[in-house]
């Protein structure tokens, strides 16, 4: 056990440092100018002297290697730096708009899972029927339908026309802070997580009806059906272990989405979050803010791979990792 | 109607016409085929000067002249629409097939393989899967120099992370049966098992993720382009037609949006369908139903 | 099967009713204002300042700074007018800035304006690493406790610009922290801050001008299509729009079109190919670098046409980089749309069609030119592509593209371009025009260059006030003989003028309002103390 947390531990380590290294590089590489995309609009009224002057403030003039050792060590100490962008400590900014998001994520998240898997196993029992017809047509259509258009849709449906929720923010508009109440908050989170929730679904459930029919086909359950056993029956008895792993996977590789995913809710509900930022920091080259959103993004990423093998093992015995036959 | 059981009426129908289901299912594979080919000759024939910009025939809702209407330019939607389909196979196809290809192969790898293998290629897959999607892809696509080249490695380096776990899962629940096991006692090589057991198996999941991804791969080179890294955006590619329509949406030009939106759906279900159909085909268990 | 497929026609319909539905809007909310009280007001007009409210690191550089105020401003009618400042004197030999400070303003926690302040803030700006320049400024000091005094390395007319745009932070209240809780001498005051949603002022009490009628404004921070919707449910009082949702009525509001002296208009690069940038990329295009091609496609253009097309009538054309304001010379207009005209001054050059194919041709030259767009704006795109079906009867091909701004970094002296400027600050034309900004960033990317029209630029900047600076600005646009508009050496060929447009609810009185310079929204607000409700 002891050895297994260590291995672990190092790989978490490992991830860690090539994933720092792996986003410096891939952002030195960019053509993009960290000094243009600074500048933006107002690059009619900045001199030539103006630029090296920003260059020299922000460390963008020295040489690679140089600046990744510098980040690295103030790293090491707990200094994750200042954002380019937005002028302030990195972590500051990461730690307002990642906690803002958190509870639409997890609400979206969870809903998701639960949706997808429920629409995969309903599309897989009735196999064949117009309920699996159009399940899998309302899939293909969320995946090929641009999430912006959806959310804009669902905002102009619920928010507009019907006016059932806020049209925006997290909290009400012109409110003071210690103003806003739990079930403000609750109302505003609703919508998005809804959206959001039903643009995750479609991969959850096309995989789950996959693999459900695949198990629906197999001898135990031709018998469990001879044996005279309901729909129901069989689902639970039989079906559900079996299809839990492609759910798991998906639902757990996609746990990054919590950290950085919310650029949807955030277009188009301006729901506070940390998309958008991840975005802009890969884009105007702000080394500070992407490089630390990416540590915790593969802290997420890990973390939640983690749990799906754990949760592999305890649903299926037969994925003993340990042992190998081959 | 591509689902391994049917329903009754269905065969009631097609009984009528006294063709068996596997006459059915290769007809189906044929219109598939013809329908995508005819997208792609179609849009060779069509002429650059359908998208030639006219002022005066701006935002025109569909009529006999204009079919799918005019966009805020006055080019004409239709022949937009068209060469975008075609345009946008190509991109789907050259970034969804790779992608599949590497989740195959490195799941494989990774649930045959030794402990250590296994080790590192989940690990290069939480590493791909760490940086947030979005920025990955527009990174990667800027080292290859943007254009078509840098989208189609883009979306291909970032997608095949979370379908090689889906697949690894599936191998590794797989490799735990008995025939896999009587296989390999017997000495065949773990080469072997994979093509010839696991494989098939796999093929069903390797469909569905290939579908979401071909859409999605389109989608996301319309982001790379805004940036001005993918293709020239006024060359047609529905993923551009689609982005630059939502702006439009708000302002009630619903056809911008809905027939090039249909025209990606219906391309993705074909494509579903001709998988299907294929794989019934194929598949020695239900080639004979 | 019937029955099902029936089923799913109905839920088809259903859901295209929904879409049209949606997409239309109620008017059931739009008209009511929530709840909010008469003297409140919701805004979604701005984009979100990343970096906070500082002036010292670029807040409030279009001017209006809202929580702080600045020496001078530009009023309505772009005439420059003191706010902090008493007054200014400019020494004879241009390098000597002397301004006269009030003496009874007081930031809002209270404590005096003093000289020492806007020293401060000058300095902590020259050196924050942001976007003002202000490279020519070698030192600044208080004279007294009401006086400071600019020294300047060169004689620099346009330097009150920079006195009108740095709004001034109190000493004693700036730090890292000021950002994002400011503290000013504006017209209102800091309340919140929900980054990324919204931000809540307050009127300030102690503010010295005129008293705002709103006692709490909220702005909003949302995207064009979410703004929109708030606007059409009735949650904000005032909404900035792209042309694109301009056409629609929504029921309470007003389309609000602002002329604006934000431009587009096509580069050209001015000498013939061969040489090279300091950073290597080729300069010089030999099809632009003939006049006569230059100025045939100042006048084949018709720019109406464009705003009309391309802009659905919400702009003017344009004829220079600041049409409308005080620098600006009249004399640039021309009568453009002349394809006649146009093939007249080609041919007259030499150029001619000699092998039908619809191109013309000069010495083996075919008058081929790309034009490059930045790829992510649509507005442009437009333009380049409507302005290379125009010139194709005339025999010339526009090949345009869209490029991102890196790459056009790099071919920017070589190729045609679409930029688009705008600003209340004449030394835009200098950076632009003046054989000195060859090829610095983003200034004059073309080579250009003109011996007159240096020395105007010269006299302009070294002139000590601004209706004599004017008068040079003015004659390096076109002096008679020669000048880069048009008329003259036609360095650009200058297209339209964007309208900047708002819903605004039907009884907000927004008062009198300036020509807005390159940067939709905040500037807006800068009399912001006049709006109200219309009685």
């Amino acid at each position: 056990m002891a050895l297994f947390l260590c291995g672990r531990v190092f790989r978490l380590l490992t991830l860690l440092v090539a994933v720092s290294l792996l986003s410096f590089l891939l952002l030195s590489l960019s053509p993009i100018d960290p000094v243009r995309a600074y500048v933006g609009a107002d690059m009619l009224k900045v001199g030539p002297e103006q630029w090296a002057n920003i260059a020299a403030y922000w460390g963008l003039d020295r040489p690679l290697h140089e600046r990744f050792f510098r980040w690295g060590t103030a790293i090491l100490r707990g200094d994750w730096g200042v954002s380019m962008i937005f002028r302030r400590p990195v972590l500051e900014i990461i730690g307002e708009r990642a906690v803002a998001s958190l509870a639409l994520m997890l609400t979206a998240w969870t809903f998701s899972g639960v949706f997808g898997f429920a629409l995969g196993v309903g599309a897989a029992m009735k196999q064949g029927t117009w309920i699996d017809r159009v399940i899998k047509w309302y899939c293909l259509t969320l995946a090929s339908t641009p999430s912006f258009w959806f959310g804009l849709l669902m905002l102009l449906t619920f928010a507009v026309w019907l006016g059932w929720f806020p049209v925006g923010l997290g909290v009400p508009a012109g409110v003071l802070a210690h103003e806003v109440t739990l079930s403000d908050r609750l109302h505003h989170l609703l919508l998005p997580a809804l959206t959001l929730g039903i643009t995750g679904v479609a991969g959850v459930a096309l995989h789950t009806r996959q693999k459900l029919i695949e198990v629906l086909q197999s001898d135990y359950v031709l018998f469990a059906k001879a044996r005279g056993e309901s729909d129901l029956q069989l689902l639970r008895r039989h079906g559900l272990r079996n299809i839990a792993l492609p759910a798991i996977t998906l639902q757990f590789a996609s746990f990054s989405e919590l950290f950085g995913g919310s650029v949807l809710a955030e277009q188009v509900f301006s729901y506070p979050g940390l998309g958008q930022a991840a975005v802009q920091a890969g884009l105007r080259g702000d080394v500070p803010l992407l490089l630390g959103v990416v540590i915790f993004s593969a802290l997420f990423v890990f973390a939640g791979n983690l749990t799906a093998e754990l949760l592999y093992r305890l649903i299926d015995p037969r994925l003993k990792l340990k042992e190998r036959y081959l | 109607m591509s689902d391994t059981q049917s329903l009754p009426i269905a065969n009631r129908r097609f009984s009528r016409l006294h063709i068996n289901r596997r006459q059915r299912t290769v007809i189906v594979i044929a219109l598939a085929a013809v329908f995508l080919l005819s997208l792609l000759v179609g849009a060779q024939l069509l002429d650059e000067a359908g998208l030639s910009t006219s002022l005066t025939e701006r935002n025109l809702p569909p009529a006999l002249a204009h079919p799918f209407g005019t966009d805020w330019l006055g080019r004409d939607m239709l022949v937009r629409t068209v060469k975008g389909l075609s345009l946008s196979l190509t991109i789907g196809l050259f970034a969804a097939v790779p992608s599949v290809l590497i989740a195959l192969v490195l799941a494989l790898a990774s649930g045959l393989g030794n402990k250590h293998l296994d080790a590192a290629i989940t690990w290069l897959a939480d590493l791909f899967l760490a940086v947030p999607h979005l920025v990955l892809i527009i990174l990667i696509a800027f080292v290859f120099g943007g254009g078509t080249t840098g989208v189609i490695a883009g979306v291909t380096l970032t997608h095949w992370p979370t379908l090689t776990r889906l697949l690894r899962a599936e191998v590794l629940q797989l490799r735990s049966a008995e025939f896999v096991l009587v296989s390999l006692r017997f000495g065949r090589s773990r080469w072997w098992v994979a093509t010839r057991h696991l494989l098939p198996h796999l093929k069903p999941q390797l469909l569905v993720g290939f579908i979401l991804l071909f859409p999605h791969a389109i989608l996301h080179e319309a982001a790379v382009t805004f940036l001005g890294f993918g293709l020239s955006p006024h060359r047609p590619a529905i993923g551009i037609i689609l982005s630059e329509s939502m702006r439009y949406l708000s302002a009630g030009s619903w056809w911008l949006a809905f027939f090039p939106g249909l025209a990606l759906l219906i391309m993705v279900r074909t494509f579903d369908v001709l998988g299907d159909n294929l794989r019934l085909l194929i598949d020695p268990r239900s080639a004979q139903e | 099967m019937t029955a099902k497929k029936l089923l799913l026609v109905c839920l088809l319909l259903f859901g295209l009713a929904l879409l049209s539905a949606a997409g239309c809007g109620g008017p059931r909310n739009s008209a009511e204002r929530d709840g909010r009280q008469a003297n409140e007001l919701v805004l979604a007009i701005g984009g979100e300042p990343e970096a906070g409210f500082d002036p010292t690191t670029g807040w409030g550089e279009y001017g209006s700074p809202l929580f702080q105020s600045t020496l001078f401003r530009r009023d309505h009618s772009l005439a420059m007018a003191a706010d902090l400042a008493t007054g200014y004197e400019v020494s004879t030999d241009g390098l000597t800035w002397t301004v006269g400070l009030r003496s009874d303003v007081k930031f809002s926690d209270g404590k005096l304006l003093t000289a020492e302040d806007v020293v401060y803030t000058f300095s902590t700006a020259a050196e924050s690493g942001a976007v003002i320049d202000l490279n020519n400024m070698a030192s600044v000091e208080a004279i007294d406790a009401q006086t400071v005094k600019f020294s300047l390395k060169q004689p620099q007319s346009t330097f009150i610009n920079l006195l009108a745009r740095i709004g001034i932070v109190p000493k004693h209240a700036h730090g890292p922290e000021y950002a994002a809780n400011p503290v000013g001498s504006g017209p209102y005051k800091f309340v919140q801050w929900d980054k990324g949603q919204q931000l809540i002022v307050e009127a300030n009490p102690l503010y010295h001008g005129q008293k705002p009628y709103f006692e709490k404004i909220t702005f909003l921070f949302m995207s064009d299509d979410a703004a929109l919707a708030a606007a059409k449910a009735g949650k904000v009082d005032m909404v900035a729009i792209p042309e694109a949702f301009a056409r629609q009525a929504i029921p309470g509001f007003r389309l609000l079109e602002l002329d604006s002296v934000d431009n587009r208009g096509i580069m050209f690069p001015f000498i013939a190919a061969g040489s090279q940038s300091k950073d290597g990329y080729p300069v010089g295009n030999d099809v632009t670098a003939d006049i006569a091609i230059r100025r045939a496609i100042n006048v084949a253009i018709d720019r109406q046409a464009l705003v009309d097309g391309v802009l659905d009538g919400f702009g003017s054309p344009a004829y220079s980089s600041s049409d409308g304001l005080p620098w600006w010379n009249p004399e640039t207009v021309i009568k453009d749309a002349d394809v006649e005209l146009a093939k007249q001054i080609l041919s007259v050059a030499g150029w001619e069609d000699t092998d039908g194919d619809g191109i013309l041709e000069k010495e083996g030259l075919q008058a081929k030119i790309p034009l490059i767009y930045p790829a992510a704006d649509l507005t442009r795109k437009g333009l380049a592509m409507a302005v290379a079906d125009q010139l194709r009867p005339l025999g010339i091909q526009l090949e345009v593209s869209g490029k991102s701004w890196e790459a056009i970094q790099t071919l920017m002296h070589s190729n045609a371009v679409l930029f688009g400027w705008g600003s209340h600050d004449p030394l835009e034309m200098f950076n632009l025009y003046s054989s000195e900004t060859r090829g610095t960033g983003w200034f004059n990317t073309g080579f250009y260059s003109n011996a007159a029209v240096d020395e105007y630029f010269a006299k302009a900047l070294a002139a000590t006030n601004e209706a004599e600076a004017n008068r040079y600005w003015q004659k390096a646009q076109w002096d008679g003989q020669t000048g880069f508009s048009a008329k003259g050496d036609a360095a650009w060929a200058w297209l339209v003028n964007l309208d900047h447009l708002y819903f605004v609810r039907e009884n907000l009185d927004l008062g009198s309002k300036q020509i807005q310079p390159h940067g939709h929204g905040w500037p807006v607000t800068a009399n912001i103390t006049e709006w109200r409700w219309k009685e």
